[in-house]
């Protein structure tokens, strides 16, 4: 079979991956329509349904491969800014760091549906070679990274052309940003793959559950390193370079990637005969070798994958048919735990609270003495980050939902069931504070009550939040993003409301017993306000 | 013998009609079941018997006509219309990372199930279909039929006094087939009213006390099957053929068929 023929024909197993993607986290919330239905949209069917999850796929590659390029570039920006430009070296290895996660984390969410090789059932009954029916698979694995994969290569290479104009340089930037996405990809489906096995497992074993655990840290720590790369880049940076400028007494850097890409691939612009870039390069050899032997894992995985022997599924016969039957809340509580923790791609929710707790402790941490407008704005940083959650929580419902709704259950009950979660991820930040809080002075002791009373207004910025999504039907992607925007927009509004009655009241005052009572008043009546709202439900 | 009840209906459906966009999909449908009746709703694909059963679950809005579960509209009281009700839907779609026992504890607790009952039902039900290889797996590992079951043990483990069942027998083993019919004649002899929606004309023809054919929307014609072979007039025909008649499908299918011959034996036929 040619190759173009291939390629054209791995857009079936490609679609079947992005399809089951789109639809197992997000129609939740995009067909969701659980308060009330809309004849139109029940009229669209499933075959509508398909093709506008394969249009949403579409877009989201065009964005994730315009970002690509964005996050690629960005750390090349103190080249034109920063005076004195910082050697190449920071600013390649940054580049290929925050590629690197970028990738990983993106390709985690669609690969898990393709390592299920369920994607590639409809051509296995066609009548082809094993080879093409392998060609066809690999390729719609190709199809399903393209574009950030393409994106970040083209823009490293691009601009170590244009900021070098040696061809070396240029040639090992293509080494270095080809072996970068390789790693990406491998890791990306290597945690897929753990991932769907230890969900196939299933299970209730302590030995199963402590896994799931681990995973979900592990994953946990993942997403959480790959947000402070992204975020506080900046910061990194200046830190980065005085370490990057002692090498030669800190071989560590040398041999250890992406810097040993950076230093390598800069060593024709700054020729530097030291110990550092010898090691680089040595270690680059190493990492090349590395890289192979993770593309051809890739590729045997892929392989299996389309030969259907991807996974042995070892099933464990139950000894009892016992079950627990909690209160109506406490069960959808606990099944919405399950399903996030099942879905790769929503399970990162549950690193939340930890990523919450470092911002909290990072901003802190440099402070001698703990001031009132300080945990004020640590407080916000952490109940902003949990105001993601519901709509995380909505879309890990997937097509479940379309079962809930023969059930006898309140919309009232599933807002709660999510505003209790949301709540409780926010709890690691006034912990933190209290954490603190014990460590260092405060300007003065009740300013500590912030972070607690702040909880009411997360609880209630988060009951709304839930409340207006389940509300809306959404009849273009365009119209839920503004629609997923305004909604988030209000629940930042409602849980600063108390914050800034707070100041306000401390500014009128210059009392802090006054400005919390009145904090404590708001937040208070908020709730109030919103348990009326879920009543009404 | 089948005991006689009440002469309330416990499914009601009056001049429902269901327009999605220009397609048409209930154009009037009205049908009673009474308490210990099965009532089988046949028809082609696409005459309305999936829509007229989401409208009884409360997963659909009528454009116009009501439905009443249990004497419960289930749009205007969904929580108590639903808790009555146990529907199995033709294709079940249910939280495919959840294992069996997880999703029968939600279910269980939405349903406020007594904790030893609860245990009780399971275990019956799950012994019944035999699922201890599948009840800790996830769902999406399961094969259509036990995912069939796992849906159908949803279904009954409440003991609903309405059974909406949309080809429930979609994927099950001649094992599982039999049990599930066992239990649809049993829920009806305990006073239970099954609407049963299937494509298995013998199915229909054994276990449904009365047959519904539904086409373009609307009831044409309803009865037991002696009563439906009496209205075609053929003594000894099947309710394939009677269905084929009364949907005056007869003659297009022979036609088809007619044209897919000569299509494919042109040669054997000459």
């Amino acid at each position: 079979m040619k190759l173009s023929e291939a390629w054209h024909l791995s857009r079936i197993p490609y679609g079947e991956v992005a399809y089951k993607s789109i639809i197992q986290t997000r129609s939740g919330m995009w067909w969701g329509s659980f308060g009330r239905s809309d004849p139109d949209k029940e009229s669209r069917g499933d075959v509508e349904m398909a093709e506008r999850a394969l249009k949403i796929a579409k877009i989201d590659k065009l964005v994730v491969g315009v970002v690509s390029i964005i996050t690629s570039i960005i750390p090349f920006a103190s080249v034109f800014t920063q005076p004195p430009p910082p050697k190449l070296i920071i600013p390649i290895s940054l580049s290929l760091a925050i590629a690197f996660s970028f990738i990983m984390l993106y390709a985690v969410q669609t690969l898990s549906s393709f390592v299920s090789a369920e994607s590639s059932a409809l051509l296995s009954t066609l009548p082809l070679t094993k080879d093409d029916f392998a060609l066809i698979t690999l390729l719609s694995f190709v199809r399903s990274v393209d574009y950030m994969v393409v994106g970040s290569i083209v823009s490293q290479v691009t601009l170590v052309a244009y900021l070098t104009t040696s061809p070396l340089a240029t040639l090992l930037m293509l080494v270095a940003s080809s072996m970068n996405v390789v790693f990406a990809v491998s890791i990306a489906l290597l945690f897929s793959r753990l991932f769907y096995r230890n969900l196939l497992g299933g299970g209730r074993s302590k030995v199963s559950t402590a896994l799931r655990l681990v995973f979900l840290l592990a994953w946990g720590l993942l997403v959480m390193g790959a947000g402070i790369l992204f975020s506080i880049a900046w910061y990194v940076m200046p830190n980065l370079e005085k370490a990057l400028l002692s090498l030669d007494s800190n071989p560590f850097f040398s041999i250890l990637f992406p810097f040993s890409a950076g230093m390598t691939v800069a060593s024709p612009v700054y020729p530097q005969a030291t110990l550092s870039v010898t090691l680089a390069f040595a270690a680059m050899v190493g990492y090349i070798a590395l890289a192979v032997v993770a593309g051809r894992w890739s590729l045997g995985v892929t392989m299996r994958i389309s030969q259907g022997t991807g996974f042995r599924i070892a099933r464990k016969r139950a000894e009892e048919f016992l079950v627990k039957v909690r209160s109506p809340l406490f069960g959808y509580v606990m099944k919405d735990l399950r399903i996030s923790s099942g879905n790769p791609a929503t399970a990162f929710f549950f690193a939340l609270p930890a990523f919450e707790a470092v911002i909290v402790s990072l901003l802190m941490m440099g402070r001698a003495m703990l001031r009132a407008s300080t945990i004020l704005v640590a407080t916000t940083m952490g109940g902003v980050v949990c105001l993601f959650m519901p709509l995380g929580l909505l879309n890990a419902e997937g097509m479940g939902l379309e079962y809930t709704k023969t059930l006898p259950v309140k919309i009232g009950r599933i807002v709660k069931s999510k505003a209790l979660i949301s709540t409780a991820t926010y709890v690691p930040v006034p912990l933190a504070l209290l954490g603190m809080a014990f460590m260092k002075s405060l300007t003065s002791p009740l300013a500590i009550l912030i972070p607690f009373v702040t909880v009411l207004s997360i609880a209630s910025a988060s009951i709304i939040e839930i409340r207006l999504f389940l509300g809306f039907v959404a009849k273009r992607k365009i119209d839920t993003l503004i629609h997923d925007l305004g909604r988030l927009i209000v629940g930042v509004i409602i849980a600063l409301i108390p914050e800034v009655a707070y100041v306000t009241t401390y500014l009128m005052s210059t009392d802090h017993l006054s400005a919390i009572l009145i904090m404590g008043g708001v937040a208070t009546a908020e709730l109030a306000m919103a348990s009326y709202l879920l009543r009404r439900s | 013998m089948r005991r006689t009840y009440t002469t309330t209906p416990l499914i009601e459906v009056s001049g429902l009609v269901k327009q999605y966009g220009s397609v048409q999909a209930l154009a009037g449908l009205d049908l009673q079941v009474m308490p210990g009746e099965i009532y089988g709703l046949l028809g082609p694909n696409g005459a309305g018997k999936t829509t007229a059963i989401k409208i009884l679950t409360g997963l659909v809005e009528p454009t116009s006509g009501w439905a009443k579960v249990a004497g419960f509209d289930p749009g205007e009281d969904p929580i108590k219309a639903k808790s009555k009700i146990g529907y199995v839907a033709e294709n079940p779609i249910l939280y495919e990372s959840l294992s069996p026992r997880d999703f029968f504890e939600f279910v269980a607790s939405i349903r406020k199930i007594d904790q030893s009952a609860a245990n009780q039902m399971v275990t019956h039900l799950a012994e019944a279909f035999d699922m201890s290889q599948f009840f800790d797996s996830p769902i999406a590992t399961l094969s259509m039929g036990m995912k069939q079951k796992v849906a159908l043990i949803a279904s009954l483990f409440h003991q609903p006094s309405v059974l909406l069942l949309d080809e429930p027998l979609n994927g099950l083993d001649a094992r599982s087939s039999h049990i599930v019919k066992d239990l649809i004649s049993l829920h009806a002899q305990r006073g239970g009213a099954v609407l049963f929606s299937t494509h298995i004309m013998e199915v229909a023809e054994h276990i449904c006390t009365r047959i519904g054919i539904i086409y373009r929307g609307r009831v044409i014609t309803e009865g037991t099957f002696d009563q439906l072979r009496s209205r075609t007039g053929g003594k000894g025909e099947t309710l394939e053929e009677v269905f084929l008649k009364l949907t005056n499908e007869e003659a297009e299918v022979a036609d088809t068929i007619k044209t897919l011959r000569e299509a494919f034996y042109k040669d054997e036929i000459k």
